[in-house]
């Protein structure tokens, strides 16, 4: 018999003092309705801890929230705000996107570069993040959404021009 | 930042005493150990002993000391990390860079 869907939605945090007790409560309230194992559940909480750690940097919504949702065999955590779409540097590809469909290099500073595949004009996908090998001449100091991207089975970034709304879609797998 | 530091046979111990190593903690806790290592410091073993989680931007400050460290013939051995903080090294592939150690005494003997 197919397990009902699981939602639970939760206030981020407004600064990083929180975090833990945000992580706590959120791995809680999860584990309350679904066993999972204990590898789901590390890169779950490095998962929320960047999620989060995004939020306090870069979104000025009070009302930022993480959305949780199993749908067997998929947890799919969602960051939700309101505001302007993710910025790339000035020399990377814009929202909205003309290149449907094909994976390009964007920059979010000098040291933050990723592969991304383009779905379509608001929204793209983190692809492989060390595509380039790993060396510590090459190593940023910004790990955020390579954490993100390396922890989950997809992560997927999308903007809805008329809410004004970012989602960061991020879908793990779970075991049997 | 709480930090507890300890000169143990020429080798700089840094105990951090807190439970998040987080983006409110990172920038501190990277310029106090560059100011170890521009009195001459060479030698660092920084414990996570009492982390409960350690988040992108310490991650990142632990780099940045790492890129300055090296190219001065210097070394920087962690130990003592939880299992998430492991998995956090394992995942991004900088336990290949960064040389883990279980427990202190094994770090010591790194040197």
């Amino acid at each position: 018999m197919e397990e009902p869907a699981i939602n639970i939605n939760l206030k981020i945090p407004k600064d990083a003092d929180g975090i833990l007790n945000y992580i706590h409560q959120v791995v809680s309230a999860l584990q309350e309705r679904i066993a999972l194992d204990e590898a789901i559940v590390r890169n779950v909480k490095l998962i929320l801890v960047e999620l989060v750690t995004n939020s306090i940097k870069h979104s000025n919504d009070d009302n930022a929230l993480i959305e949780l949702s199993v749908a067997h065999p998929t947890l799919t955590i969602q960051k939700v705000d309101k505001g302007l779409q993710i910025e790339f540097a000035e020399d990377s590809h814009k929202i909205p996107f003309v290149d449907v469909n094909k994976t390009v290099m964007v920059s979010f500073s000098e040291t933050k570069k990723h592969h991304i595949k383009i779905l379509d004009k608001y929204q793209f996908k983190f692809l492989d993040a060390y595509k380039e090998g790993i060396t510590i001449d090459y190593m940023p100091e910004h790990f955020g959404l390579y954490i993100i991207t390396l922890a989950s089975d997809s992560f997927v970034y999308q903007h809805d021009p008329k809410l004004q709304e970012n989602r960061f879609i991020v879908n793990l797998k779970l075991r049997d | 930042m709480n930090l507890s530091k300890e000169k143990v046979n020429g080798i700089l111990v840094v105990t951090i005493e807190e439970k998040e190593a987080n983006l409110s903690k990172s920038d501190r806790f990277k310029e106090l150990i560059v100011e170890e290592i521009n009195v001459g410091e060479r030698k660092i073993i920084v414990s996570f002993k009492n982390v409960e989680y350690l988040d992108s931007s310490f991650l990142g400050a632990l780099v940045g000391v790492l890129k300055i460290l090296l190219p001065l013939n210097g070394k920087l051995v962690i130990t003592e990390l939880n299992a998430d903080i492991e998995n956090l090294f394992e995942l991004t592939r900088l336990n290949k860079i960064f040389v883990i150690k279980n427990d202190l005494q094994t770090a010591m003997l790194d040197f």
